[in-house]
């Protein structure tokens, strides 16, 4: 179970960074929220830089299917990224209504996206892939940088 | 082997399915209401038509309708299954359904007459068992299957029971059958309503949705892996059993009462360890809820011990603000994401956002409305009178959650009419 094990809590990491905005905007503080925004979105999209360089590659590669699970995932990579965008302009207006509503949305898309990981892709990465490729898979992922 | 889509356009159903039946909800809650300034303080009494007739616009014509528009949303999301041509088998629902209860409530009002127990049972007795059926057999073909999928599953065998179990009480009281069984299949019937569909679904749900609105820690594996199959052990154990052990239901209710109690504690404990500390209405709905659900458990293990028409009738009311906490709690959620996320997908980049379709303190209003509807169901209880008051909460409740879809909607049409949109495939 390393790769669950280690994509698993970047993705908590990921919600810790995303609360401690939204806190921070919701009290107006928006030097904290600038900053702590800065790394969720940093966390995040290098998380999703590591899912589809290394990860969903090897999954396709094993499995020999390149659409399925890791086209959908993809797929909703974009949707965040461009949630990531409006919260960082709503950051940037200093607008709380925009920036919390957008918080909500973001929030459940990006929950629901990390349940389907958890609870099936990772699962199915720990199941098909040979122990040395994951060993590989993991090494190379914690290289990836954005 | 693996939900081939995602949250996507294709895969979730049309966001009109979803309106149609949250709608059906609210209308049945307006109807709820009126019905309740006709028979005022008469359904506190269990054996009357009042309480009958109530019941079941709450069981059927609000809750089941909200559930069905729930779980046509999120089996594709968090089961993975995919219902084919979902607005078409919604149709050979909905319609079916909305003339079944109608006919249900006129039969059980003017008690004798037997057709009106055979169309109900034809009309709820065919739609309900070929839903219940058809999703039944989608999520048993799930591979992998979480502790929702598994949960809905156990929900939607005691949907099917209980409709079962209601054929046979209607045939009854229609005339049709001769009813040896009566109470033993009454009692199956309303336990599997409460506990087996009603419990079991929302239960299900919150395992999912908790961890995602809130970002709360995960569920003990106990709780997650055994709660849903085994509150639908317990209730078709203590449905066989009971032709020969009488009481049986009783020891199945009080363990029934425990483990749902035990169920909100460890809930209200995920909320209270939430990572997202910004507290809208909804988490004070889940609150609301569980707590009467601890009330409602408390009051009904109460009740099997003493015979007391307060005892009981808190116990129901205390179960119906649990259930309808939580219908609201998921309500305004699910309508402004749903909006916002099927008119972005198709790429308007003019979609309303959460907030704009209903902003949180629309939402807030309404949680002092429901709060002041229970309170006057409650009060009604020392003085009667306050029933009438109860029954106008009750209409302004649900007119309000009416208003909320409906204005929905329009932002919906008026987005997709005048909105700009970006062209993906260009
Ligand atoms: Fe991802
Ligand atoms: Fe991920």
């Amino acid at each position: 179970m390393i790769i669950s094990h280690y994509m698993k809590h970047e993705h908590r990491l990921c919600d810790d960074y995303f609360a401690k905005a939204e806190e921070a905007a919701s009290k107006k503080d928006w030097e904290e929220a600038t900053k702590q925004f800065e790394i969720f979105a940093h966390e995040t999209l290098q998380h999703f830089k590591k899912e589809e360089e290394v990860l969903f590659p090897a999954f396709e590669k094993q499995t020999g299917s390149t659409e399925g699970p890791t086209g959908v995932m993809k797929y909703e990579h974009e949707h965040v990224r461009g949630l990531i965008g409006k919260m960082a302009e709503a950051i940037l207006d200093e607008d709380v209504d925009a920036y919390l509503s957008l918080a909500e949305s973001m929030m459940i898309l990006l929950q629901q996206h990390n349940m389907k990981e958890e609870q099936m892709l990772y699962a199915m990465c720990d199941r098909v892939l040979p122990v040395a490729t994951k060993e590989e898979t993991l090494e190379a992922m914690k290289q990836t940088e954005l | 082997m693996f939900s081939q889509k995602g949250l996507s356009l294709d895969q979730a159903p049309p966001i009109s399915v979803v309106f149609r039946f949250f709608l059906q909800g609210a209308s049945f809650g307006i109807l709820g209401g009126v019905l309740l300034a006709l028979y005022q303080n008469e359904i506190f009494d269990p054996a009357s038509k009042g309480a009958l007739v109530l019941t079941h616009v709450f069981t059927l014509g609000i809750m089941l309708s909200v559930m069905l528009a729930a779980l046509f949303q999120m089996l594709p999301v968090i089961a993975g299954v995919k219902l084919t041509s979902p607005a078409k088998k919604a149709n050979w629902v909905q319609y079916p359904l909305i003339a079944g209860i109608l006919s249900l409530l006129l039969a059980f009002h003017f008690g004798k007459i037997a057709w009106l127990y055979l169309l109900a049972s034809l009309l709820l007795g065919g739609s309900l068992l070929f839903i219940s059926f058809e999703m039944i057999k989608k999520l048993l073909q799930v591979p992998n299957h979480t502790s929702s999928s598994k949960g809905i599953t156990a929900a939607l065998f005691s949907l099917a029971i209980l409709v079962i179990a209601a054929l046979y009480l209607t045939a009854t009281l229609g005339g049709y059958s001769e009813g040896i069984h009566y109470v033993q299949i009454k009692t199956a019937h309303y336990s599997f309503g409460l506990f087996g569909w009603i419990a079991v679904l929302i239960i299900s749900i919150s395992f999912q949705v908790i961890e995602m609105f809130y970002v709360t820690p995960p569920y003990p594996n106990f709780a997650n892996r055994y709660l849903s199959n085994g509150i639908l052990f317990l209730l078709a154990a203590a449905s066989i059993l009971s032709f020969f052990l009488p009481d049986i239901w009783m020891i199945c209710h009080l363990i029934l009462a425990l483990l749902l109690s035990i169920y909100a504690i460890i809930t209200l404990k995920r909320l209270s360890k939430r990572k997202r500390p910004v507290s809208d209405a909804t988490v004070w709905f889940w609150r609301l809820g569980l707590g009467s659900l601890i009330i409602s458990m408390l009051c009904f293990a109460l009740g099997l011990f003493v015979q007391t028409a307060w005892i009981h009738a808190l116990a129901y009311l205390f179960f119906g603000a649990f259930a309808l906490s939580i219908v609201f709690a998921m309500f305004y959620k699910i309508i402004p994401f749903l909006t916002w996320f099927h008119l972005s997908s198709q790429g308007y980049f003019t979609a309303p956002m959460m907030h704009e379709v209903i902003h949180p303190k629309t939402a807030k209003k309404h949680f002092w409305i429901h709060c002041s509807m229970m309170t006057a169901f409650i009060m009604s209880l020392i003085v009667p009178q306050l029933i009438v008051l109860a029954s106008l909460l009750t209409v302004l409740s649900f007119g309000w959650m009416g208003y909320q879809i409906i204005h929905a909607h329009l932002l919906y049409v008026k987005t997709q009419k005048e909105g700009h949109k970006f062209s993906m495939n260009a």
